[in-house]
C-alpha cells in the first residue's frame, strides 16, 4: 500500500514534468502573477468577541478533562468507548482534506489557476489537523503513553496508521505553509533552509513512515532511495514545493482512507449501508469531495465577511473538482453495495431515511446543480450546492460514528447504555472550531495569505 | 501478533453450560486473584439474581442468569447460568486494533494486556465482537480491564520441596499444572469448568455431545466464531437464546475475506498484516 501510494506520488510527479515539458513557456514565462498581501481590517470584531468567548469555554473545558478525568468530564461508558469528539476528528479530517486536494491540484496536476485559493487552505488543513491532535489527546485515556507508538510496531493496527500519517503530516503542512511567514517577516535565511531542506525532510519522513510501518530495512531504503530522488530532480524548481505537495498527497491518501479501516473491525455493530470492505476507499474520495467543497465554502465567507471581490471562475473550477469527486464517490459507493447485494433493502427501516437522506440531500441533488456549467458559475447555486456536499459527508460521518452504529453494550451485551455529550465534550469540540476560526482571520491579518485586491477581477 | 503454531499448544477452558449450579464461586475467584473492587448491588428485574448487569472494569467474569420457557421444568421455566468473559479469541480483533500491542495475543493463547504501553485510546472496546475490553471510567488514568485468561499465574515459581523432602518429577509436573490453571476453573465446585489444551478440550466436548446427543446441541460454540477462541462452550439449548451473539463467525469472514480477496489498494488489513509492505 505504501508502495503504490508512492508510486501514485511518482507518477503524479512525472505526470507533472510532462506538462511543464509540453508547454515550457506557459509555465516559465508566465510564473503564478498573484500578489497576496495581509488584509486590513480591524481585530475585534463582535464575531470574533463571540469566537473568544468561545476559545475561554474551551480551555476550561479542556482543564475540567484533565482535572475531572474521562468519567467525570464526558459520558462516554463502555457502550459509547467513543462519541462526539471522535465524530469531530472524522468530520474535521475529512473537511480538511481540502488542503491536500487544493496543494496537490496546484502543484501535482499543475492547476495554477487555483493558485489563489493555495495558502488559505493549507493554512485552514494545518490549524485543523493541529487541534485534531489536541482533541485526540483529550479523548486518550493515558495519552502520556503516545511515545510507545514510537516504539511497538503493530503493522495491522489502523489506528497505528492513523496516528503516524496524521503525525506526520501536521509536520508537512506546517512546511507547506513556513514560506508565507518567512516571507512575511523577511526571514531570509530560514527562506533558504526551507528550500534546501524541505525536500530532504520529505525523503525523511517518507522513509519513516515505510519504515514503521513495514519494520523492513529494505522497503524504507527503497523509499529513501525513491524519495530522494524526486528530492534531488526537484531542488531547481524554486518556489514550487512540489516535493511536500507529493508528501501532502501521499500521507492524506494513507490516513483518510485508514480513517475508514478503523471501522472495518465493527461489522457486527455498523449498519449494512455504511459498513462495505471497501470503506477506506469511500472515506478517501468522499473526503475529496467534502474538502473542495469546504475550500469553497470558507472562499465564500471571506468574500462576504471582509467584503472583498469573489473569484467565481476559480471558484466554478473548484466547483467542477467537487463535482467530479462527488460523482465517482457515489457511483463508487453505490456500485459496491450493488455488487454485495445491499441495495435493494438499504432504503426500508430508521437506517434507511438516514442513508436516503445522506445520499439524496448530500450527493444527488448537489451533483445536479454543480453539473451545470450555468449554475456552479451563479455564487448562490455554487454556495448551497457546496453546503450541501460538507453537510452530506459531515451527516456521512456522524452515521458511521454514532447514528448508525447498533451497540450492544459490554458483555452479555443485553443492556447498552445511552450516550449525550456533555457540556464539556461540547466545549472542547466548539472551542477548538472558534480556535481555528479566530487564529485564521489572525493570520489573515498578519500574513500574506489572501491575494491582493485588484480594481477589476483578474484570475 | 503471534501467530498460533503446531509447536506451542493452545491453552483452552471448557464451559459446560450445562453443568452451571449459578454459585459465582468463579466470579468471586477471579476477583480475588485479579484484585477488582466491589460493585454497588443493582438488582434488574429482568435479569433475576444476576448481579452486577454486565462486565466492568472492576467485573472481569460474570455469571449471567437465564430463564427459559420450558414446560417439561418444575414452574415452567428452566434456569441456565453462563460465564461471561474474554473467550481468547485465536485472531483478536482487539488485538489487531490496538496501536501500541498493548493488547497481544501470548503464543500459548491468552490475549493480554500491558497497561505500560496503552495510550487510552478504547479502539479495542468497539473492535471485540463481545464487548468484553472495558476501561476505568472513575480513574483519572483510565487503564483497559479484561480476562487474561490467568496468565500471570504461570509465571509463579512451583515448590521445589515439601516437608524439606525434595519433590519428584511426577509431583512437580502436578503442582506445576495446579499453579498454572485458572482461578475460576480451580474455583469451579460443579466440574463446570475444565482447563488443557484446545486440542483436549474440543475433543472433550465432542466426546461430551456424542455420548448426550441428548443433553447437549451439537454446536461448540468457539470452535468456529471469529476464528476460533480458547475458551469453548457446551450448551443444551442453542446458544443465541443464552445471548451469544450468532453473527460473529460470519460477518467477521467478510471481514477477514476482504484482506485475502487483495483489497489492500484502499487499507483495507484490518484483520490481517500488511502483506503489501
Amino acid at each position: 500500500m505504501v508502495v503504490g501510494a508512492m508510486l501514485a506520488g511518482a507518477y503524479a510527479f512525472f505526470r507533472r514534468r510532462a506538462s511543464v515539458l509540453a508547454g515550457p513557456s506557459a509555465a516559465d514565462s508566465e510564473p503564478h502573477h498573484i500578489e497576496f498581501e495581509p488584509i486590513r481590517e480591524k481585530l475585534l470584531t463582535p464575531t470574533n468577541k463571540l469566537l473568544l468567548i468561545l476559545m475561554a469555554f474551551g480551555a476550561i473545558s479542556l482543564l475540567a478533562r484533565f482535572a475531572l478525568g474521562l468519567g467525570g468530564s464526558t459520558h462516554l461508558s463502555d457502550t459509547y468507548a467513543w462519541g462526539l469528539w471522535i465524530v469531530f476528528d472524522l468530520v474535521w479530517i475529512a473537511v480538511a482534506a481540502g488542503a491536500f486536494a487544493t496543494a496537490g491540484l496546484i502543484y501535482v496536476f499543475q492547476r495554477k489557476d487555483l493558485y489563489s485559493m493555495g495558502r488559505s487552505a493549507v493554512l485552514m488543513g494545518l490549524l485543523s489537523y493541529s487541534f485534531v491532535t489536541v482533541t485526540l489527546v483529550a479523548d486518550l485515556g493515558l495519552p502520556w503513553h503516545f511515545y510507545q507508538l514510537g516504539l511497538q510496531a503493530p503493522e495491522q493496527s489502523a489506528m497505528f496508521e492513523v496516528s503516524w500519517c496524521v503525525g506526520l503530516y501536521v509536520t508537512i503542512l506546517l512546511l507547506e505553509f513556513l514560506p508565507v511567514p518567512l516571507e512575511r517577516w523577511g526571514l531570509q535565511r530560514a527562506m533558504d533552509i526551507w528550500r534546501r531542506w524541505s525536500g530532504a525532510y520529505v525523503a525523511l519522513a517518507a522513509t519513516l513512515f515505510v519504515y514503521l510501518l513495514s519494520r523492513n530495512v529494505l522497503y524504507a531504503a527503497m523509499a529513501a532511495l525513491v524519495f530522494s530522488f524526486l528530492a534531488f530532480r526537484a531542488r531547481g524548481r524554486e518556489g514550487e514545493p512540489i516535493m511536500l505537495a507529493i508528501a501532502a498527497v501521499t500521507l492524506s491518501t494513507m490516513h483518510q482512507s485508514s480513517l475508514g479501516s478503523l471501522f472495518l473491525l465493527m461489522p457486527d455493530k455498523l449498519g449494512p449501508q455504511w459498513w462495505s470492505p471497501v470503506m477506506p476507499i469511500s472515506f478517501f474520495l468522499s473526503s475529496i469531495a467534502a474538502g473542495t467543497a469546504l475550500v469553497v465554502l470558507i472562499e465564500m465567507w471571506i468574500a462576504r465577511a471582509w467584503k472583498r471581490q469573489l473569484r467565481i471562475t476559480q471558484l466554478s473550477a473548484m466547483g467542477k473538482i467537487t463535482f467530479w469527486s462527488l460523482l465517482v464517490y457515489l457511483v463508487f459507493r453505490l456500485a459496491d453495495m450493488l455488487v454485495r447485494g445491499q441495495l435493494s433493502s438499504a432504503f426500508s427501516g430508521g437506517l434507511g431515511a438516514l442513508f436516503a437522506t445522506e445520499i439524496l440531500l448530500g450527493g444527488v441533488l448537489p451533483l445536479v446543480l454543480l453539473a451545470r456549467e450555468n449554475l456552479r458559475t451563479r455564487p448562490s447555486a455554487l454556495f448551497i450546492a457546496e453546503l450541501m456536499v460538507t453537510m452530506g459527508i459531515i451527516f456521512n460521518r456522524v452515521n458511521v460514528v454514532l447514528l448508525a452504529m447498533r451497540l450492544k453494550g459490554p458483555m452479555p451485551q443485553f443492556t447498552p447504555e445511552t450516550y449525550s455529550p456533555t457540556i464539556f465534550e461540547w466545549g472542547i469540540s466548539i472551542g477548538l472550531i472558534a480556535a481555528t476560526i479566530f487564529l485564521f482571520g489572525l493570520g489573515a491579518r498578519l500574513m500574506p495569505l489572501l491575494p491582493a485586491e485588484r480594481p477589476q477581477q483578474g484570475d | 501478533m503471534t501467530q498460533p503454531t503446531s509447536t506451542t499448544p493452545i491453552k483452552a477452558t471448557l464451559v459446560d453450560i450445562t453443568k452451571c449450579i449459578g454459585c459465582r464461586a468463579c466470579q468471586v475467584a477471579c476477583k480475588q486473584w485479579n484484585d477488582r473492587d466491589g460493585e454497588e448491588t443493582q438488582l434488574d428485574f429482568n435479569l433475576g439474581f444476576q448481579n452486577p448487569a454486565t462486565l466492568s472494569a472492576k467485573t472481569l467474569t460474570l455469571i449471567t442468569f437465564h430463564e427459559l420457557p420450558d414446560e417439561k421444568a418444575p414452574g415452567g421455566l428452566h434456569y441456565l447460568f453462563t460465564m461471561r468473559r474474554c473467550l481468547h479469541c485465536l485472531e483478536p480483533a482487539c488485538a489487531s486494533a490496538c496501536p501500541t500491542t498493548a493488547l497481544d495475543r501470548r503464543s500459548d493463547g491468552p490475549v493480554i494486556y500491558d497497561a505500560n504501553k496503552c495510550i487510552g485510546c478504547r479502539y479495542c472496546i468497539w473492535a471485540c465482537p463481545w464487548g468484553v475490553p472495558t476501561a476505568e471510567w472513575d480513574s483519572l488514568a483510565p487503564k483497559i480491564q479484561k480476562c487474561t485468561h490467568c496468565a500471570d499465574r504461570t509465571e509463579q515459581p512451583p515448590p521445589m520441596a515439601r516437608n524439606g523432602q525434595a519433590l519428584t518429577d511426577e509431583e512437580s509436573k502436578q503442582y506445576r499444572e495446579n499453579i498454572v490453571t485458572p482461578a475460576c476453573v480451580k474455583a469451579c465446585p460443579a466440574d463446570c469448568l475444565s482447563f488443557g489444551t484446545r486440542d483436549e478440550i474440543l475433543q472433550k466436548a465432542r466426546n461430551r455431545i456424542s455420548d448426550h446427543p441428548d443433553k447437549y446441541v451439537d454446536h461448540i460454540y468457539g470452535e468456529k466464531e471469529a476464528g476460533g477462541t480458547s475458551v469453548l462452550y457446551l450448551s443444551s439449548v442453542p446458544f443465541e437464546k443464552l445471548g451469544f451473539p450468532e453473527a460473529v463467525s460470519g460477518a467477521f469472514q467478510t471481514g477477514a475475506a476482504c484482506r485475502t480477496t487483495g483489497c489492500h489498494g484502499g487499507g483495507c488489513y484490518a484483520r490481517g498484516r500488511l502483506r503489501i509492505l
